[in-house]
Order: structure tokens, then sequence, then C-alpha cells
């Protein structure tokens, strides 16, 4: 029976932490393919997963190829489906192309006359003057509303190129919810509490709507996260991806392992990607880098500055032929001077 | 697709349109089988895009298939008289529209049956034989129905590899490379293809006895136990023959290589010794014995550069050794010599060494149904199971190696082989040519009409003990190939040897006597496991350790000067240097760095 002491899950002095989860991620990674969707079950909201998704928060992509939220509403109304279906109203982004059946243009007079859908007005909930109100927040717009499904547009821009850019931007402008939030759905856990999972993220709107629990928002946006959450909350989000990624592949790697990942990315306090630009080309020593890859841009980068290698990593050892300071060659006998003294004189005389 | 063109294609060109593709792709063929068209050529109407493609070019593979009109094959019963009583031949039947030859576009448009009696009103064409659906190596193999489909390429590999009576006429022949069986055997169960192939001329394999069985853990994981009583009686025992060419090759200013035994003024003379057992001619006579080192045919060369005018004048003319030797680890008899001229009537000599392999530890043996395995032990005969009549297996398999590889074909060749054996009998083992209940009654009938187990199971007494085993053991006869992979060409060690100029590591590579290499995964595993002292004496002490005299006060590299007994440093001519033990390939890198004119100085530090 395993002691359940904390020790016993400590890590040994001078263990190669790193090179262990670095073999334990990457033997199962070679058996992972490369193939990006295999549609992940009932809910609609695309991501990326396997290896794709695990290359993109190693390298540290500024933005996932598909950003997913999951919004909870706070607990008072989590399992009212009325109020969340109105964060969820708030949320999904409607644009004025999504309202309306047709639209006519008249260049020269700088006129646009947008004829709106009236099932899709009630589906969502809106009039011709709400519609309308959101469209003259752009003030060098001038809105009325004709009848009760047609709005028209007035703008007269200098050229006509410029007209019809305005006129396009009117037709694709944001009417309703979050902006970048393409798809919303509404699912239900098995407690009878509703999540709203989103394609597309923007925490920093969707953290003010009324309603919404801001401290248990998820998104996988890392450098979003980064941005509202702060570092911490990004080391546990690239962990956790990571993690489920892994297992959804139907691998099981050390949380452990995966966790040092997440922390060597982060513990700078910026994401740094693991690679040439990130990790491995922060490296201290040049010996260390100039393996790794761009060989000669590091020693001619050295000179220029003067660098000193200290010699501490492991590969400049490895290099120079040095025992590494790690594991076994981290210990070292240590005498006390006057003790070698003593010894020595002790020597001498036989 | 009605009322639209269908659109004519002659070998992939658009030669016009007719209304009803199909019925014309119909009239091109009964024009065919006519002989109004050459046989040659193929069409193939394509339903998807209304086009009829004809093809009429070289290239294309193409079947032989009978004919089959409203439901009748045209192959009738009193053709096959015919044929069986060769008043006519094959071509006949091409020639009268009884056989079509179909091409892979043609035959998307063929509804094929497999055997006569499945002939429906759709039936286009018949099979000829159901093996047929096969290529010429899976046509050669028994029993292939009974195997897992990923045996089959393993198999066909192996009958690649296997030695055997490669060509008749292999004593005319200076083959780079040749491996010969002593005493190949036709196999016991062959399928038609094999036979009409006339393979049974030049068979590579031998039938052995092989019983399914465990022998004290020596033949887990694919390893084989043999007998070492069949093998001095020359079972698996073959020759390999090994072929140095070697040409007087001429250069420019009319130098020219000589057959000769050098002289000793030679550069790059390898000793006395290596050159005793030439002839006068410079070249080895047959039935020497030759060993590692031996020079086979001794050659002069011009020397690469033109030498300087001595100031005697032009110096006597220096030669460099050129020889040809035996390689590394290997040994044997020099079968033939054969001198000739090329074209250009330069003289080329071929030296032929033959040596015996007999089966040892590590060689390898396959089955013809991909199962292969390395012998492990070989055992004395004395010590071998042995069946109440006193059969003592040739090899024994290990059961394990059977269930999950799915070959009963294999256990169907044994039952079979055993049969065959002892009714000297040879079974058909073609593919599809009969059913595996009948195959197993009519085989055991034979082994239990002589007193033996229908199913092939035998009762074996333990050599060492001379108890028997609780157990019945599966026995057998089996085709065994003997593979051309033999440990004595690949066995190599080292522990010192040579290093390469250029970083002083060991070399790479059996013919240079190299080490293995221990790579960057190899590294980080050690690094992993905290080994630092194993992972420096990897690294350095067994590589490239070299010892460099570091300058203390400038960390230039400097060297000792063995004269005036002190070390220097050439920058700044000092004698303040420290000896210290790096490896080459970091002396190397600082001396590439210098070549980027980046000056890397080395700090020293006492520890």
């Amino acid at each position: 029976m395993a002691k359940s002491s904390d020790d016993s899950f400590k890590v040994a002095t001078g263990e190669a932490v790193g090179v262990i989860a670095a073999q334990s991620i990457g033997e199962p990674g070679t058996q992972m393919v490369l193939r990006s969707f295999h549609t992940a079950g009932i809910s609609s909201v695309v991501t990326t997963t396997g290896l794709p998704r695990i290359l993109e928060i190693v390298d540290a992509r500024k933005r996932p190829k598909f950003p997913v939220m999951e919004v909870k509403p706070i607990k008072s109304i989590e399992k009212n489906y009325e109020k969340v279906r109105g964060i969820w109203r708030k949320i999904e982004e409607v644009k004025m192309s999504s309202l309306i059946r047709d639209f006519k243009e008249d260049l020269k007079t700088g006129t646009l006359l947008l004829n709106l859908d009236k099932e899709k007005m009630s589906l969502y909930e809106v009039t011709a003057g709400t519609v309308a109100s959101k469209l003259s927040k752009n003030e060098s717009l001038t809105v009325s509303v004709e009848e009760s499904d047609v709005i028209k547009v007035k703008f007269k821009g200098k050229t006509t190129a410029q007209t019809r850019t305005t006129f396009v931007n009117t037709i694709n402008a944001n009417i309703l919810g979050v902006k970048g939030i393409i798809k919303a759905n509404i699912n239900q856990n098995e407690d009878g509490t509703f999540v709203i999972k989103t394609s597309g993220s923007n925490l920093e709107e969707v953290m003010e709507i009324d309603g919404v629990d801001k401290w248990n928002i998820y998104s996988n946006d890392m450098f979003e996260v980064l941005k509202f959450y702060g570092i911490e909350a990004a080391r546990n989000l690239i962990a956790n991806e990571l993690q489920e990624v892994i297992k959804e592949e139907g691998f099981s790697i050390s949380f452990r392992h995966i966790s040092l990942v997440a922390d060597a990315m982060t513990y700078t306090g910026t994401i740094r990607s693991i690679g040439r630009h990130g990790v491995a080309g922060d490296k201290e020593s040049v010996f260390a880098r100039a393996a790794y890859e761009e060989t000669i841009k590091h020693f001619t980068n050295a000179s220029v500055f003067g660098e000193e290698d200290k010699l501490k990593g492991v590969s400049e050892n490895i290099l120079i032929g040095k025992q590494i300071g790690l594991g076994t060659g981290m210990i070292k006998l240590a005498i006390k001077k006057e003790d070698l003294a003593r010894i020595k004189k002790k020597e001498a005389k036989e | 697709m009605t009322g639209e063109k269908c659109h004519v294609y002659l070998d992939g060109r658009a030669i016009g349109t007719v209304k009803d593709g199909r019925a014309f792709a119909n009239e091109v063929r009964k024009n065919r089988r006519t002989g109004i068209l050459s046989g040659e050529v193929n069409v193939a109407y394509i339903q998807k895009l209304n086009e009829v493609h004809i093809n009429a070019d070289r290239g294309r593979a193409r079947k032989a298939y009978i004919i089959v009109d409203g439901g009748v094959s045209m192959l009738t019963g009193e053709l096959k008289e015919k044929l069986k009583s060769k008043e006519i031949d094959f071509n006949y039947l091409i020639r009268r529209g009884v056989i079509e030859y179909l091409d892979a576009e043609e035959e998307e448009n063929a509804a094929v049956a497999l055997l006569e009696d499945r002939i429906s009103k759709k039936t286009t064409h018949l099979e000829i034989d159901p093996a047929s659906m096969f290529g010429l190596t899976a046509s050669i193999s028994v029993y292939p129905e009974y195997n897992s489909v990923g045996r089959h390429p393993l198999a066909m590999n192996f009958a690649k590899q296997g030695q055997g009576l490669y060509a008749i006429n292999f004593n005319n022949r200076y083959d780079a490379r040749a491996y010969l069986l002593y005493y190949p055997q036709v196999p016991l169960v062959t399928s038609t293809a094999y036979r009409s192939l006339k393979l049974n001329r030049h068979p590579n394999g031998q039938n052995f006895v092989v019983a399914v069985s465990t022998y004290y853990g020596y033949n887990m994981k694919d390893a084989l136990v043999m007998n070492r009583a069949a093998i001095d009686r020359g079972l698996g025992r073959s020759i390999f023959f090994r072929t140095y060419p070697d040409e007087e090759r001429r250069y420019a200013g009319g130098q020219q290589d000589h057959f000769v035994v050098p002289p000793a003024t030679t550069d790059g003379y390898l000793g006395e010794h290596a050159y005793s057992k030439l002839s006068e001619d410079g070249i080895i006579e047959p039935e020497q014995t030759v060993a590692e080192g031996d020079v086979l045919i001794g050659k002069i060369s011009p020397p690469r550069f033109l030498e300087e005018q001595t100031s005697f004048g032009v110096g006597e003319e220096r030669s460099r050794d050129n020889s040809v030797t035996l390689r590394a680890g290997e040994e044997g008899i020099v079968d033939s010599v054969m001198l000739s001229e090329t074209t250009g009537a330069t003289k080329i000599v071929k030296v032929r060494v033959r040596s015996v392999r007999v089966p040892e530890v590590g060689d390898k043996f396959a089955s013809r149904h991909g199962q292969k395995g390395v012998v492990a032990l070989i055992v004395n005969p004395e010590d071998m199971p042995f069946t109440k009549d006193g059969v003592v297996p040739d090899l024994i398999l290990n059961p394990i190696s059977i269930p999950n590889r799915m070959t009963f074909g294999h256990m169907l060749e044994t039952l079979s082989g055993k049969a065959a054996a002892l009714s000297a009998s040879q079974p058909d083992g073609t593919a599809f040519s009969g059913n595996g209940k009948e195959r197993m009654d009519e085989f055991g009938k034979m082994l239990s009409d002589r007193g033996f187990d229908r199913f092939g199971d035998e009762f074996l007494y333990d050599g060492r003990t001379g108890k028997r085993f609780e157990s019945q053991i599966f026995q057998g006869v089996v085709y065994f190939h003997r593979l051309m992979h033999m440990v004595s060409t690949k066995l190599q060690v080292r522990s010192r040897g040579p290093v390469q100029i250029l970083t002083h590591q060991p070399t790479e590579g059996k013919p240079r006597r190299g080490g293995l290499k221990f790579g960057e995964m190899e590294r980080d595993a050690l690094v992993g496991y905290g080994a630092s002292l194993l992972l420096k004496e990897r690294m350095l002490d067994q590589s490239d350790k070299a010892e460099v005299w570091i300058c203390k006060d400038c960390g230039d590299v400097g060297y000792y000067d063995h004269i005036k007994n002190v070390p220097v440093c050439p920058a700044d001519s000092g004698n303040n240097l420290e000896k210290v033990e790096i490896s080459y390939a970091f002396k190397l890198l600082l001396d590439e760095i210098k070549s980027l004119h980046i000056l890397p100085k080395v700090k020293l530090k006492s520890e």
C-alpha cells in the first residue's frame, strides 16, 4: 500500500523532469494522427482537436482557429431557461444581413432601402425601430423607418466607392449580440443547469452582460484569457486544454508532465511558445541555442554582444564533454579547507 | 443522360460522338470477337461520364477470361475435350472468341463469375480458374485462402529471399552475391501455378519435419530450435558466392593500372604476408583458402598527383597500392578466377570466392505462410524430442506464433505435408481448389490408415529425460526457406577501432569496423535517467576524448612542445597553459567558430 503522504509524490532532487515530460508526451504524440476534424458529437460547436490543436497551443498561436466559449449564468438563474435564453439573445451576434430579405441601393443619391424579414425579426424579437436606432449609432448615416418593415439609410460619400463601402458595412453591421460570436447554443447539463456554448470568443464583452457568471466563463483563446484573467488562468487553460485533447485521443499522460509544459510556457508572466521563438530561443546558454536551430546566427550575435556561456545546462556540458549537472552529476563531495590541509599534511608525512 | 451525345475516345483522344454509347461498345466488342478488329483492342462504356473509351495502346495490363454468352460459357464440354486431347490450343480459343483479354477499363463493364455454376443472366465472363485472380508470386503460395491477408505479402517477400538453385548455370556466372542451397527440394505440397511455371526445376527450400511445441523457452517470440543431426546431414546447408571484380584502368597521360604482386616500395604496401597467396601474375589461384585481409587481386595504380621533379630529373615513378582484399569478417575458398577484356581492351579480372554456410544460431528461416524465425538453439539429436517411431523433428516451432497471425494454411500444410510424406503423394494446395473439411478428412484418412492420429498429433518423448510429454504435439512436414539473411555476414563487434579524421569520433558502418550510434534520443534517455557518469562515458571517454592545452591568460587553445618540454600558447607565446579534458568535437567547434571570424575564449576555473 502506498503511503498517503505528500512526500511520496515529491520529485527527487536532480530528477530530469523536463526530459521525462518531453518523452512522456512525445512518445504517444508520435502515434497521434494529423486529422483535425472528427465530428465532436451532438454539440454543433466546432473546435480543433487532436494534434493540430496541440500544435496550436504549444506554438502559442495568437488566436485559435476555432475559438470557443462556455458561458455560465449566475447561480440564481442557472435553471431558468427563459432567463438563460435572454442572455443567449444578448450573446449570439445578429448582423443586419441576416434580418433582411433584400435591399436596394442607389449610389447616385446615396440611399439604401432595407427590406426587413418579419419572421426573422420576430425570432430575434426586434422591431424596425430598434434596428434603426442601432444603425443610427453610426453618426454619418441618416436612418429613417419608412414602413414597419422597410428602413431607409441615407449617406452621401465623397466618392461612389466610399458610399458603396459604407453600405456594405451597414449590411454587415452588428445589430444584436456580441461581436465575433458566430453561433451560440444553450445546453442543459444533467443537474438541470443551463450553459451557453459559443463559436467565437469575446470575453471582454460577454463578461459584462447581466446574468453572466464572470468568474466561470471558459474560453479556449489563451491570449484573451491572459488579458482578462491573468497568467495563472492562462497556465491552467493551457494545461487543461492539452490534457483534454490528449484524453480525447485516447492516451493517458500524467497531468504533471502536461502542467510542466504549461509552467514552462508561462512562468515568465507572458505566454511563450515552445520552439525557436519561445522557450528554446530564450535559453541562457549560447551553445544550447546554437545546438537547436540557426547555429550561425546565435554565434554571430553572441560575438557582437560578448556573451558568456556559464556551462550550466545539459547540452552544453555534453558538448564539451563534462559531467552533466543532473541526476548523479548534481551531487558533489565537499570538504572543509582546514580538513583538506590536515589530510595533505598527514599524507606528506607518510 | 439520354438525348445527349456520347463522346468516343481512342487512346485518350476524342474521335467523335455516337448516340448510344453502350450499344456502340457492344458493337466494337462483337467485331473484336469475330476477328474484324484486333484482339488487342479494348473498349469500355463509362456510364458516369457517358463516354466510350477505346484503348489500343501499349502497356495495358490485361487478363484472360472465358466469354459467357446468354448465360452459357463459350468453353463448351466439346472444346474442353478437344483441349485435353491437345487437338486445339489456347490461341485457337482466342481466335474463335471463346477467350478474350480484358484491360482494367473494360473490366469495369464485365460481370465475371468465379465458377461455372455461378453464372447468372447478367454474367458476361467466367474466370478460367479461381486462382487466376492472383498475381505471379501469390499464385505460387499454397492454401492461401486459409491465411490472413496480411501474411501473403510477407510470404511472397520471403520466397524471394529463399536460398535455392537460382540458376542452373550458376557455375559460369559471376554474380556479385549468390546463394546456393546444397540439397534443394521440391515442396510436397504445390499449386498449379508452381507446377506450370516449372518452379520445381529450381526450388528454393526444403521440406522440414516441424513439431509445433515449445522447447525449454528457447523458441519464444519467433525463435526456432533446430536439430543438430539434421543440420549435420546437410539440412539448410548452402554456399555463398561473392565476386570481387577489378580492372586495369587507364588514366589521362598514358598511365594505367597493373595487375602485379606489388613491390614493397609501393605506397600503402600492406605487408609481405598479405600478398603471399598471389601467383606471379598478381592474381590469386582457384581453390586457395583465403581469410580476412588477404589480397585477391594485386594491383598498382599511378600516383594521384603529379610529382615534383627532383634534382636528378624525373625520379623513379612511384606507384600506389590499389589491391582488392577479402571483405572484413569473411573467409572462404577462391572458387574461380575469370580473366577477360572490356570492349576498350582493358584487362578485367573477376574472382569468385565461395564459403559454406552451415545453419547456425542467428540464421533466418521462413515457411511459405509468412512465418519467419531465427535459429536460437541447435540441439543435439539425443536431447531432441522423438516419437514412438523414432522420428525427431528438424525444427521446433512455437505454437504461439500461429493463433494471432491466423496462418491456418501453415497448419494445413503441416498436416498435408505429413500425409504426403507417408503416402508418397503430392497434394494440391492451389487457392480455392478444395474445401477445408474435405481436405481435413482426406488427409486425416491418409494418416489414420497408416496408424497416425488423423489430426497430425503425436506423443513425443523428451530426449533429455526420456519421459513422454503430457499432451500430444502437432507434427508434420512443412516447406521452409532458408533466407539469405545470415548472421555470419552481419555480425560485428567493436571495443576499440578506427576513428574519423575530422571529428575523432568512431567510424560508422560494418565495412569500417564502426561503432553503433549513440544518438540524440539515446542521450535523452540517459539524461532523463540522471545517469551522468554513464552519459559522460558514452559521449566522451568512449568517443572523442581529447586532451587540449588551454591558455590561462588568453583562453585560446595551445599545444605542447615536446622538444622544449613546455606547453605553448601560439596567441600570446606564453607558457601559462593548463591541460583540459574536452571532447574533440568541442575543439572542432571552437575552430569553426574562429573560421567565422569570431574569437571564442575559454575561461578556466578549478573545481
